[in-house]
């Protein structure tokens, strides 16, 4: 029995044993998987863990036909870890091959066109970072990829590419380097275009590989909608190529050229030159960064004159067969007198015949019988004085001063475009309002914003002004195509085959107290009259030695032209009217 | 401890059965092999995953690239550069034809060398970097070299109608 009793007493210090070793495991357990449950979870994962910011893609823009004038593309910084530096081993067809540091820094020289001692300078050290070369595309970056060298990495970012280059860059804008929206449509309509980044967490093995199932937490990227313009990037481009020589040709500081939609309000070109290629704002002389179109005011002087027609038509101060004494000077009651840019017989004209002369003192004679409060009140609903519906960046108000505020010469300089200050938009929209039975539209430059869903988020709110009445506009035109039809300059702004309406102005350009020697000369006209389309409006800034419009009757010609072969406008049908008189002894024809 | 007397019967009855052992070992041999099957493929797939997404951004790389060769060659800067390469000018002079009323708008004039409208590029684009490549020879090969077969040509003659030369029937 004591043998039975030992083993009695061995078993029992056993199971003794045992039951202290399962309450032990079993506090221990309780104590990972119970009480430092969460602590321990969260070390682990903290060790897998992998977060990584998705970048949002900036939205595209495109022009009214879809084409891309800015897109997302990627670019890459190449860097090098000098302190890795070393030979590189390379299997070709199972073969181990050891290239040299030498020869690899030789490979690198080539792709990105530096010199091998320029490499073998940015390689060498024991830091862990260089840069060998910033901002190269996904070709060299490929390039670079393949040659397999251990120490070079590289750093992916989104870039801004604009393919069309300058075309209609003063209106898309640019963004810096680090991506953000600086000037422009970019800026303007960031909201739209940029993009929310994502965030994605996922957890990885030890050889970086993605754990399958383990538990991605990412918030979505949302990539920036589309800007929609109504930009038609051909007519832009063949606006920017006829300005450019313009500008070339007279030594001129600048040129614009917009063409609007008559009856829509869209902008169709904004063209200017010199202007900016937003792929390297750099490049570009400051000024020449924005848009004069929208930003720069300045008296329009003549083309001025066709809206002060159209005010002295809708309020009835007069007919279009009444006449008025014009002289070529005209002297006023303080002394002071006004003169027509060239020296003639007094002549006896008409409101057509004030337009195809272009005389300072027949609009004077006209518009003095208008009182100033309504020709104010004109003047504001023509939108000059406060900026227009586009908010553009930047964008200039003018300058149109209250008419109690007028002394001396503004009492009267704005019949013919001095004294006010304008935009080259807000000149074309009050053609606009012409072109459009007296209706002022908002100017519009995008016609939507769509997410990459598809769903619009943003359309512009069309607004419309009666400026005159339709038949006040109407007859206006047809007084404005007087000056096609028989004007001197006015004449070579015709295209055979359409009726076409318009006005020169050869501005001058104060300098100081007193006005300089050079002109900002214009012709804004529109076409077809008898169903109008489009108005374009061209500018040129202080050419040299040109003391008239001629010189901006060829651009209008061609950029009218363009817009009326490109969009198929089939050729008039009508004729001009024969009974309104416009010539010297207020009478028809000639 | 307790002792117990057992017949020959009862100690066979309670003697573990060699079969339920076998199924059971089995049965748990198959579960872990089912699992580290299940496993492997997981493994391989993950590894399959990363081949791929790598695969897809080589893939985007090569779209990007060939996107941007794409806009830098539809750009109008490198078609007025290329037009004019082949010796094209603008002609400012357009010639309409109203068919409707017999009536010719404009005169046709040839365009000139020295155009007065620009014919060559003028706008910077310092994205431009493909640009159309070809010679005198080579757009003049690519005429003749064609890969379309030749249409067979329609009769020259005019086939008259009752005695009649056909008309389009435009108006």
């Amino acid at each position: 029995m004591g043998n039975h009793a030992s083993v009695t007493r061995r078993l029992s210090l056993f199971a003794l044993l045992l039951v202290l070793l399962v309450v032990a495991l079993s506090i221990r357990l309780v104590d990972f998987q119970i009480v430092r449950a969460d602590e321990i979870r969260t070390e682990s994962l903290e060790s897998r863990k992998e977060t990584r910011t998705l970048t949002a893609l900036r939205g595209d823009i495109l022009d009214s036909n879809g084409e891309v004038l800015a897109r997302t593309v990627f670019r890459y910084d190449i860097n090098a870890a000098p302190k890795n530096v070393g030979p590189v081993i390379r299997y070709v067809d199972g073969n181990r091959t050891e290239i040299s540091v030498q020869a690899a820094a030789d490979e690198l020289s080539r792709i990105l066109e530096l010199s091998p001692t320029e490499v073998l300078e940015k390689i060498s050290g024991d830091s862990a970072y260089s840069n060998l070369a910033k901002k190269v595309d996904a070709t060299v970056y490929n390039q670079i990829r393949d040659l397999d060298i251990p120490w070079i990495y590289w750093d992916r970012f989104a870039y801004r590419l604009y393919p069309n280059g300058a075309v209609a860059g003063n209106v898309l804008g640019f963004l810096s380097s680090d991506g953000t929206a600086l000037a422009g449509l970019e800026r303007q309509y960031n909201s739209c275009l940029a993009g929310v980044d994502g965030q994605e967490t996922y957890e990885r093995s030890a050889e970086g590989v993605r754990i399958p199932t383990s538990n991605v937490v990412t918030q979505p990227t949302q990539d920036g909608g589309a800007l929609n313009l109504s930009i038609d990037a051909n007519l832009q481009f063949f606006a920017q190529q006829v300005l450019a020589k313009s500008v070339s040709d007279l030594s001129a500081e600048w040129a614009s050229a917009i063409v609007v939609e008559a009856k829509t309000g869209r902008i169709l070109a904004a063209a200017e030159a010199p202007t900016v290629d937003p792929n390297d704002p750099g490049l570009s002389a400051p000024v020449d960064r924005g848009s004069r179109i929208m930003q720069f005011a300045f008296e329009p002087g003549s083309v001025m004159k066709s809206l002060s027609t159209a005010m002295i038509l809708d309020s009835k101060t007069a007919t279009i067969y009444e006449t008025v004494n014009a002289p070529d000077r005209l002297k006023l009651k303080y002394g002071e007198s006004i003169k027509d840019s060239f020296s003639h017989e007094p002549y006896q004209l008409t409101l057509a015949g004030v337009l195809r002369y272009s005389s300072n003192t027949g609009i004077y004679s006209f518009g003095m019988k208008v009182d100033e409060k309504t020709r104010f009140n004109y003047l504001q609903k023509f939108g000059f004085g406060k900026t227009t519906d586009l908010n553009f960046e930047g964008e200039s108000s003018g300058i149109l001063r209250p008419y109690d505020e007028w002394q001396y010469a503004d009492r009267y300089t704005h019949l013919f475009g001095q004294g006010v200050a304008v935009t080259p938009l807000q000149m074309a929209f009050a053609y606009q309002a012409i072109a459009n039975d007296g209706v002022r539209l908002s100017p519009s430059l995008v016609d939507s914003c769509v997410s990459p869903t598809g769903e619009t988020l943003y359309a512009p709110e069309r607004t419309s002004t009666r400026v005159i009445s339709k038949d006040a506009a109407n007859m206006n035109l047809q007084l404005m195509e007087k000056v096609v039809q028989y004007g001197g300059v006015g004449k070579l702004a015709g295209i055979p085959g359409y009726r076409v309406a318009g006005k020169t102005g050869t501005a001058e350009i104060r300098e100081g107290a007193g006005y300089g020697e050079r002109f900002a000369i214009s012709f804004f006209g529109v076409a077809p009259v008898e169903d109008p389309r489009f108005i374009v409006g061209v500018t040129i800034y202080k050419p040299v030695g040109e003391t008239n419009s001629v010189k901006a009757t060829g651009p209008f010609k061609a950029i009218m032209q363009q817009a009326l072969k490109h969009y198929r406008v089939p050729p008039s049908t009508s004729a001009p009217r024969d009974d309104i008189p416009s010539n010297r002894f207020g009478q028809t024809g000639e | 401890m307790r002792l117990m007397m057992l017949s020959a019967n009862e100690a066979k009855r309670l003697k573990p059965g060699l079969f339920t052992g076998l199924v059971l070992v089995l049965g748990l041999l198959l579960v872990q092999l089912v699992q580290l099957g299940l496993n492997m493929a997981l493994t391989q797939d993950a590894y399959y995953l990363s081949k791929l997404s790598s695969e897809k951004r080589q893939l985007a790389t090569e779209v990007q690239i060939i996107q941007e060769q794409v806009d830098s060659l539809a750009s109008p800067q490198n078609l007025a550069d290329a037009a004019n390469r082949l010796g094209m000018v603008a002609n400012p002079s357009a010639v309409l034809i109203d068919i409707v009323n017999d009536k010719i708008y404009g005169s046709p004039k040839p365009a000139q060398a020295q155009a007065s409208a620009a014919s060559a590029n003028l706008v910077a684009n310092s994205a431009l970097v493909t640009v159309s490549e070809f010679t005198a020879s080579s757009v003049a090969a690519a005429s003749v070299e064609s890969s379309v077969a030749d249409q067979p040509q329609a009769s020259s003659q005019v086939a008259l109608v009752a005695g009649q030369i056909p008309a389009s029937p435009t108006r």
